[in-house]
């Protein structure tokens, strides 16, 4: 009899720890690929209307807010750093240092989570949403740059000196003035713009609600690791729970530039 | 196995002790994670929409994932069988993209009546 099998942790069902470990790695992983292929369905679908609009989607893009994406990127990367430690720290029987680095973690991805609930309410008061709210702040822009001479709307195109006319910076406002005729853009569908927005909410919410997910989990194996029950014999429960959330890090890694930084630089 | 069953030490039996990562090594993979972030990020914003610039960025995307995958998520220990899930999600991945886009991408040179 192997000394593994005196391991209060091994089920009764494993020859050794070795093997309960290992089947736990491939269970989680074996849901991981059903995960990519989840998000591959959309990344294809984006893909598909990408290289259909380009314009529309570069125009879209360059709306979101990158300074609100670029601290959720740190956070999440960070929050990686901080779940492989607790790995590390459950391995060498550090409990205290487990539960630490695991609500640092949870932290961290509540802190994703918060930052995500401003710029939604960002996009939202400046009415960039696709639907009724998109179309009634298109018409009015519309409406109001009616009076617009064409030589002064192709003016403040050419120039592009948005920054110096504060009335024109409104996403609305840019793309009236793309679809003015004669001032010689290609028109934007608006359509096609709000197509992209779609992709955004739905890609950034799927993405959030895996992040929700993820907190609920990590605060768990915390809780375990309080009341206990993950000494470095069980140290997978914590692995099982990181590896989850790495690739919920790893699909934020692929949405940032398909989301936030197809427009970035791009100039109206 | 990413660690051996049995283990010299015997304060280690199982060998989990020996199998934790360095910290130094996390704390190099996460630098250069988060370099590549602001890379992409800086690059990106410098050159503006182009030709190239979506496949520099995926492929700056591929590599961030492909270190967390290697390093974080301990693929580099060499678990056969779970690198074979791992790739295989990823052959799969390809075969949906190769024929959704072989659709999609072909349209236009359909001739019709």
């Amino acid at each position: 009899m192997s000394a593994s099998t005196h391991s209060p942790v091994l089920k009764h069902h494993f020859e050794d720890l070795g093997q309960q470990h290992a089947c736990e790695r491939l269970g989680i992983w074996m849901f991981l690929t059903t995960e990519i292929l989840f998000f591959g369905g959309l990344f294809a679908a984006y893909t598909v209307y990408r290289m259909y609009y380009p314009a529309e989607f570069v125009f879209a893009s360059s709306y979101l807010n990158r300074t609100f994406a670029t601290v959720n990127t740190m956070l999440l990367i960070t929050s990686s750093l901080t779940i492989t430690l607790a790995i590390r720290s459950a391995k060498l029987g550090d409990r205290a240092a487990v539960i630490r680095n695991l609500l640092i973690t949870a932290a961290l991805a509540s802190a994703f989570m918060v930052v995500k609930g401003f710029e939604y309410n960002n996009d939202f008061e400046e009415r960039y949403v696709a639907g009724a709210p998109f179309r009634v702040e298109y018409d009015k822009a519309v409406t109001k740059l009616a009076p617009l001479s064409d030589a002064d709307a192709a003016k403040f195109v050419k120039d592009n000196h948005a920054n110096k006319h504060p009335e024109i910076q409104h996403w609305a406002a840019q793309l009236a003035l793309h679809n003015r005729e004669g001032v010689g853009h290609g028109a934007l569908d608006p359509g096609k713009v709000q197509l992209f927005l779609c992709f955004y909410y739905i890609m950034t919410g799927i993405h959030g609600i895996h992040i929700i997910i993820g907190i609920g989990c990590i605060l768990w194996v915390a809780w375990e690791a309080w009341r206990g029950t993950v000494p470095p014999e069980n140290y997978s429960t914590v692995e099982v729970v990181s590896l989850y959330w790495h690739l919920v890090d790893a699909i934020w890694l692929f949405l940032m530039p398909l989301l936030y930084l197809a427009g970035a630089g791009a100039h109206h | 196995m990413s660690h051996p069953n049995t283990s010299a030490d015997p304060s280690d039996p199982h060998g989990i002790r020996a199998s934790a990562d360095g910290t130094g090594l996390l704390l190099t993979v996460f630098a250069a994670v988060v370099a590549l972030s602001l890379a992409n990020i800086g690059l990106s914003t410098s050159i503006g929409p182009g030709k190239f610039t979506l496949p520099m960025q995926l492929l700056i995307g591929t590599i961030q994932a492909g270190l967390v995958a290697y390093y974080f998520m301990h693929l580099r220990h060499g678990d056969k069988v779970v690198i074979l899930t791992a790739l295989s999600s990823l052959f799969w991945m390809g075969i949906m993209f190769v024929l959704f886009l072989g659709d999609y991408m072909t349209r236009q040179y359909v001739v019709t009546g």
